[in-house]
């Protein structure tokens, strides 16, 4: 899969989760999940679960601590499904 | 059980986990005395079956030292005080230091000035800061599963917070106890329901003068998931059981 396809897919997840709309509109990878979209940090776990489930893949408890942006998490999807 | 890397600490982090806990131990007498006058003078509070609510703390960890992690609903700023309390006297404390329940504050709420960081270090306190960055969150959970593993008995409020709905809120089952459960091999869980006879809603303090009144419930969450889902799933069954033991206050209550 491509990483625009992941990136893509991964911003779709994140959209309902999301506060603050602006930041949404001019979303990057070096976006901050946390401080850029204002996404809830205890939702945070529901969104890595749909990224578990969109794309088939389990995701550990530490690996969650290294998803800061949202090209963070696109890099660890794409490390995961190789 | 999945053993996490995050609960893996380096040795100086271990140390001043070490040198609070003997602080906090030197220092117990005197904030035994604090938490009495607090409890019973200022505020007047009495609590129902004291004694066997002891009793039954004393012998759940005379059983055997597997680690110990304590899970309370959440409706005053005190409520880790209170289980304290209702746990142990103060003065079985001072010679059984593990049973005094390490907490885990919001580093805002509770540790955000000098005082309240010294109070917070003497009452054997690991704040973690409520939505910060993962990594320091997982810094601040392997403190705490790090204590579990030596004994050490953990208390934390899986809501996450003071129940806005006065309630046992399920959906706010915050996943890091579930986090937390799983990464100490055979941690035990000890569900604790308090409530003030005159507690309507959540409050900074308990009403003056209130009856508290206290259920324990050990229980063993398992899921047979892996990863997040997993802790999710755990986290959801601690609080699970605490809102069947809120329906079963209400419900004595009627």
């Amino acid at each position: 899969m491509e990483q625009k396809e992941i990136f893509e897919q991964v911003v779709k997840i994140l959209t309902p989760y999301v506060k603050n709309q602006d930041a949404l509109a001019a979303v990057a990878p070096e976006t901050h999940i946390l401080d850029d979209l204002k996404v809830n940090s205890a939702r945070l776990v529901d969104v890595v679960l749909e990224f578990e489930d969109a794309f088939d893949l389990e995701i550990a408890d530490e690996d969650v601590d290294k998803v800061e942006t949202v090209g963070n998490a696109v890099e660890l999807i794409q490390s995961k499904i190789g | 059980m999945e053993p996490d890397p995050a609960s893996a600490l380096s040795r100086g982090a271990a140390r001043r986990l070490a040198v609070q806990r003997e602080i906090a131990r030197v220092l117990s007498p005197l904030t035994a005395l604090a938490a009495a006058a607090l409890l019973r003078l200022w505020l007047r509070l009495s609590f129902e079956d004291l004694r066997a609510t002891r009793r039954e703390y004393r012998r759940l960890r005379g059983e055997n030292d597997a680690p110990l992690l304590v899970c309370g609903n959440h409706l005053t700023m005190i409520d880790s005080a209170l289980i304290a309390w209702a746990l142990g006297s103060p003065w079985w404390y001072i010679g059984h230091f593990s049973s005094l329940p390490w907490n885990m504050p919001d580093r805002q709420n509770f540790a955000s000035t000098w005082w309240q960081r010294a109070l917070a270090y003497v009452y054997k306190c690991v704040p973690v800061e409520r939505g910060g960055s993962r990594q320091d969150v997982a810094v601040s959970l392997a403190r705490f599963t790090y204590l579990l593993g030596r004994s050490e008995v953990g208390l934390v409020f899986p809501e996450g917070g003071r129940s806005r709905t006065a309630r046992v809120e399920v959906e706010k089952a915050a996943y890091g106890v579930g986090r937390i459960v799983r990464s100490v091999p055979d941690c035990r869980v000890l569900c604790v329901y308090l409530r003030g006879d005159r507690q309507r809603e959540y409050s900074a303090l308990p009403a003056r003068g209130d009856r508290v009144r206290f259920r324990l419930s050990l229980v063993e969450p398992k899921s047979d998931f892996g990863g997040l889902r997993g802790s999710r799933e755990v986290a959801r069954q601690i609080v699970t059981r605490l809102a069947e033991m809120e329906q079963e206050h209400l419900h004595a209550r009627q």
